[in-house]
């Protein structure tokens, strides 16, 4: 593979960035380049079509700068990293299990790197385990953890990078109450209306939304299950403004179908907090809905921090790839190859499809690493192999990935990161749908 | 009085969008016997080309919207010149086309997405602004579908009616033996109808993606509901078309509202089934006649 990038260029860039890990990298390097080297296949099974695209192209053009980055500093212990992509076309168990198994056989990967992809959760843990290579996504999914719970041994290389959905209920709750106690929201009601899509991810939020309402003091005035994708929002609409919620919880995901929203909502909006879950993070999101989109919050539990570490990956990515690129999902297959890098080189190596024996020390290696990247902190939860999260599971934001609450202010940039501390950028400021 | 304003607006954008989508399927249908599963990306196609003609041409939105029927359009003839007349008149026709055309589908569909990406572009052939009726807000976009559509099809109505042209379209659809006899051209009269359905799913693909974004697959929805419109109306009556497609964006819209979200399009394939075995022919199509 050959690199655009010089191994002094990358050391004055990645300076800067602090990239967790670069120089430790670096370093275990030093006898070695990376055009020496047989190469490591890393296999990335991603949704690059259907619709949920966005992402999946962000999730390849992630790993894209970081196993050029890490090539730069030789590789894995001298070994260049070569990627190779299957699109999973935004469809579901069977698509992803035939393509992860094709990176397998076909092209002997040693390790499936993805964000997340339409299926169950329980597709990319069975390859891995039959396979015996390591699987790495931010399918952010309890089922996840169920899975690995059920069975450890073997699914010793699956590794969920960040925590799993069900944080997203208290912490939005808890952002709220936030909020109010410091006098920035003074909700006009009590009511909460929740939107959600069929998926699990979608449904399982909403549904412990829907649970701990009440001990936040809302009831929930309507709950709305959608079809998706969706584009025409009328009847969802008319029955918010026959009965006007304090907030608006949309936990289906889809960037466009929110930005639809947003539009359809803002011909007459009500006076209503609007929490979009993750879609709003997108690039695409700001671009379908406009000035629509301004005064949207959104949360994930893996986006790219707006510190100095998050800046310098936005500015490296954004350099790479265009301003209308999406730092907050190419960021995660970004550091999750980072996080395998390195925990490949301490192992002493990769092993090949099959080769379990030298794959489980690289699990090893990851079941004990703690890693800050631009997305924040990862640290391993043993038992589930999957991320800590910070504030929820850790008060310590360096020992856990942080649920991030970020407000779109302005609609040429991405939204300001308003919660947790200490990664606070911007204050949160009421929506002018609300002021007026 | 507001709740049946705004379902109405929703059923009525809804109905616009599925009769543009079901009128043109149903006449290649009607007149081909051809099921034609290219039909969505005839629509994919049409959004597409209205948005490089603003995106990359510069042209004015009213040329772009022409244009975007043009591409429609073309397509629809490709299909026909390129494989459907290979097939028509032959054993299994009727099945064997529904294959072909489904190919034509991927494969235009890998095009697109080989030429634009995956990205969610949003259609610029769109008009801004809003009014109110009462306390309901409606924007002026969803008036120009419903006006766009209405007047698409009563010239479609006008050509099949009025016209040598829609003569020969009807009269080929009738039969094509007797056709043939009175000196129709009928390959030509194929073609021809098959650019009007093209150019009528351009328009269909426009207004959808104006409420909606681009995308490659983006066709695939409304090719499903124009499906359900020409079961439930018939095959051979394009004002039938137009009711049926209208009462059902209503009805779509009004099971959306009182019941869910979610029941809507459970609720469509539901009447295709109930249709299908009950009134096979729709309310407002002929009876097949088949001679031996």
């Amino acid at each position: 593979m050959k690199s655009s990038m010089t191994r002094r260029g990358f050391f004055g860039r990645t300076a800067a960035a602090g990239v967790g890990g670069a120089a430790l990298l670096a370093s275990m390097n030093s006898q070695a380049s990376a055009a020496d080297g047989e190469p490591i296949i890393v296999g990335c099974p991603s949704p690059l079509t259907g619709i949920v695209a966005a992402d999946g192209i962000e999730f390849r053009r992630g790993l894209e700068l970081a196993a050029e980055e890490i090539n730069t500093i030789g590789g894995i212990l001298g070994r260049p990293i070569q990627l190779e992509f299957v699109d999973t076309e935004s469809k579901g168990d069977d698509v992803v299990s035939q393509a992860a198994q094709r990176l397998v056989d076909r092209n002997n990967a040693s390790a499936l790197i993805t964000g997340y992809n339409l299926e169950t959760g329980t597709v990319l843990p069975e390859i891995s385990a039959d396979a015996g290579v390591i699987c790495m996504h931010a399918q952010t999914q309890v089922t996840h953890e169920e899975v690995i719970k059920s069975d450890p041994d073997r699914y010793w290389g699956s590794f969920m990078i960040d925590p799993p959905e069900t944080f997203y209920a208290d912490g939005l709750l808890e952002f709220i109450k936030e909020l109010e106690t410091k006098g920035k929201f003074d909700r006009p009601n009590d009511k909460l209306a929740i939107i959600t899509g069929p998926g699990n991810y979608s449904v399982n939020i909403a549904d412990t939304l829907n649970e701990k309402a009440k001990e936040y003091g809302f009831e929930v005035s309507l709950f709305e299950t959608v079809k998706v994708p969706i584009s025409e929002w009328g009847p969802t609409l008319s029955k918010l403004r026959a009965d006007p919620p304090a907030v608006i919880a949309m936990t289906h995901y889809f960037p466009q179908d929110q930005a639809q929203f947003m539009l359809q909502f803002m011909d007459d909006p009500t006076d209503s907090l609007v929490y979009m879950q993750y879609g709003a993070s997108l690039a695409a999101f700001r671009d379908v809905a406009g000035d629509a989109s301004e005064g949207v919050l959104y949360a994930t539990v893996i986006g790219a921090l707006q510190d100095e570490i998050g800046i310098a990956f936005r500015e490296a990515y954004a350099a790479k790839f265009g301003a209308d690129a999406s730092p907050n999902s190419g960021g995660q297959t970004y550091q999750a190859l980072y996080m395998y890098a390195i925990a490949a080189s301490l192992a002493g190596g990769v092993g090949a499809a099959y080769e379990e024996e030298q794959n489980r020390k690289v699990a090893e290696r990851l079941r004990g690493l703690i890693f800050r990247g631009p997305m924040g902190t990862y640290r391993c939860v043993q038992e589930t192999q999957s991320a800590y999260a910070y504030p929820a599971q850790t008060n310590d934001p360096s020992l856990g990935m942080p649920h991030i609450f970020s407000q779109i202010q302005s609609k040429a940039e991405d939204g300001k990161l308003v919660a947790p501390w200490p990664y606070i950028v911007a204050d949160f400021q009421l929506p002018n749908w609300m002021k007026s | 009085m507001d709740i049946f304003l705004q379902v109405m607006v929703t059923g009525l954008t809804l109905g616009a969008l599925y009769a543009l989508a079901a009128t043109g399927l149903a006449l290649v249908w009607g007149t081909l016997g051809m099921f034609n599963m290219a039909h969505g990306i005839f629509m994919t196609v049409g959004a597409y080309g209205a948005f490089v003609a603003v995106d990359m041409f510069g042209f004015p939105r009213p040329f772009a919207f022409v244009f975007g029927l043009a591409a429609g359009g073309i397509i629809g003839a490709a299909t026909y010149l390129f494989v459907a007349r290979f097939m028509i008149g032959r054993r299994n026709f009727e099945t064997n086309i529904i294959v072909a055309t489904a190919g034509i589908a991927i494969l235009a569909q890998d095009i697109i997405l080989k030429i634009f990406g995956a990205y969610p572009f949003s259609q610029p052939v769109v008009i801004d602004g809003k009014f109110s009726i009462g306390d309901v807000i409606v924007p002026t976009q969803r008036v120009l579908i419903l006006v766009g559509a209405a007047l698409l099809l009563l010239g479609v109505n006008i050509l099949l009616t009025r016209t040598k042209l829609g003569r020969a379209i009807r009269a080929t659809a009738m039969s094509i033996d007797a056709a043939r006899l009175m000196g129709v051209r009928t390959s030509r009269t194929y073609l021809q109808v098959i650019v009007i359905a093209g150019v009528l799913a351009g328009a269909a693909g426009i207004m959808v993606s104006s409420l909606s974004t681009l995308s490659p697959q983006m066709g695939g929805n409304p090719m499903l509901m124009a499906f359900v419109v020409c079961v439930v109306a018939g095959l051979g009556h394009i004002g039938g078309t137009g009711l049926a497609a209208i009462g059902l964006g209503i009805l779509e819209a009004t099971i959306q509202y009182f019941l869910g979200v979610q029941y809507g399009f459970p609720v469509m394939l539901l009447l295709v089934i109930l249709f299908l075995i009950w009134r096979p022919n729709g309310l407002f199509g002929k009876q097949l006649v088949v001679r031996l």
